[in-house]
């Protein structure tokens, strides 16, 4: 069993994470089985920033208790989905005949979908700085 | 004049966007969370769920909103959020708590914000 997570700032990206899954996540779904048709493509990639913050809050969470390597992965992962569907709805208008969450780098949203993975690996990178630190006193 | 419903949305968005600035404060200063920003939080709960009451006079009235299943999303998350963001808090008082406050009440703040765009 792991050791409970220390508190830290990590707590408040759990909380955006949390938030965001929720939020992204009902939305692709009430998109995908009322308005199918408008902009599948927008509809589905949302779907899949859902899953991706998800796995992020996961990621987060287990590298809040050591295990980093998950979230190394996950959270280039999502900064790299970020910049990718934000950058097709801006040059391919046609695909998006609707909005997706990570549309225009999430200018739905405040451009928190752009700012939560860059937040993510500033913190991790002084988590697993503390973590080489705590090892090597040990 | 605005209606009843209305009204209570414009005092909840304004209180919410107390308590996450308030929240935010907190955080900065680097403190432990004080017992009067949880006093703030439910008191912010307690108008949620009086406007969560009074939107289902809109969902069930003659005239319910065009996106029907997005505002009932909208009301709901409204009165869940702030219990679910305190019960993963309790027990911990440290200053990033107040963190974990602050991204509820910012939440919520925006969710009102839309709740009175969707009505």
């Amino acid at each position: 069993m792991s050791a409970p997570a220390r508190s830290g700032p990590h707590q408040a990206l759990l909380a955006f994470y949390a938030l965001f899954t929720l939020a992204a996540g009902a939305r692709a779904l009430v998109q995908l089985t009322t308005q199918y048709g408008e902009a599948p493509v927008a509809y589905w990639l949302s779907l899949a920033a859902a899953v991706t913050y998800a796995l992020g809050w996961y990621a987060i969470r287990q590298a809040s208790v050591g295990s980093t390597g998950f979230a190394s992965v996950m959270l280039w992962v999502e900064l790299g989905g970020v910049l990718t569907v934000g950058t097709l709805s801006l040059v391919e208008r046609d695909w998006f005949a609707d909005a997706s969450v990570w549309s225009d780098y999430g200018i739905g949203y405040g451009f928190v979908p752009a700012v939560l993975p860059i937040a993510g690996l500033l913190w991790l990178r002084r988590q697993k700085r503390t973590i080489r630190t705590g090892a090597s006193s040990e | 004049m605005p209606s009843v419903t209305t009204q209570i949305t414009v005092i909840v968005i304004g209180y919410a966007a107390l308590v996450t600035v308030l929240a935010l404060v907190v955080v900065l200063r680097r403190g432990d969370r004080p017992p009067w920003l949880d006093q703030m939080v439910w008191l912010l709960e307690v108008l949620l769920v009086v406007r969560g009451l009074a939107g289902l006079g809109t969902v069930f009235g003659d005239d319910p909103p065009d996106s029907l299943s997005t505002h009932v999303g909208y009301l709901v998350s409204s009165v869940c959020i702030l219990p679910i963001a305190m019960k993963s808090v309790e027990g911990d008082r440290a200053v990033w708590s107040s963190g974990v406050v602050a991204v509820g009440a910012l939440a919520v703040t925006v969710i009102a914000v839309r709740l009175q765009m969707t009505a």
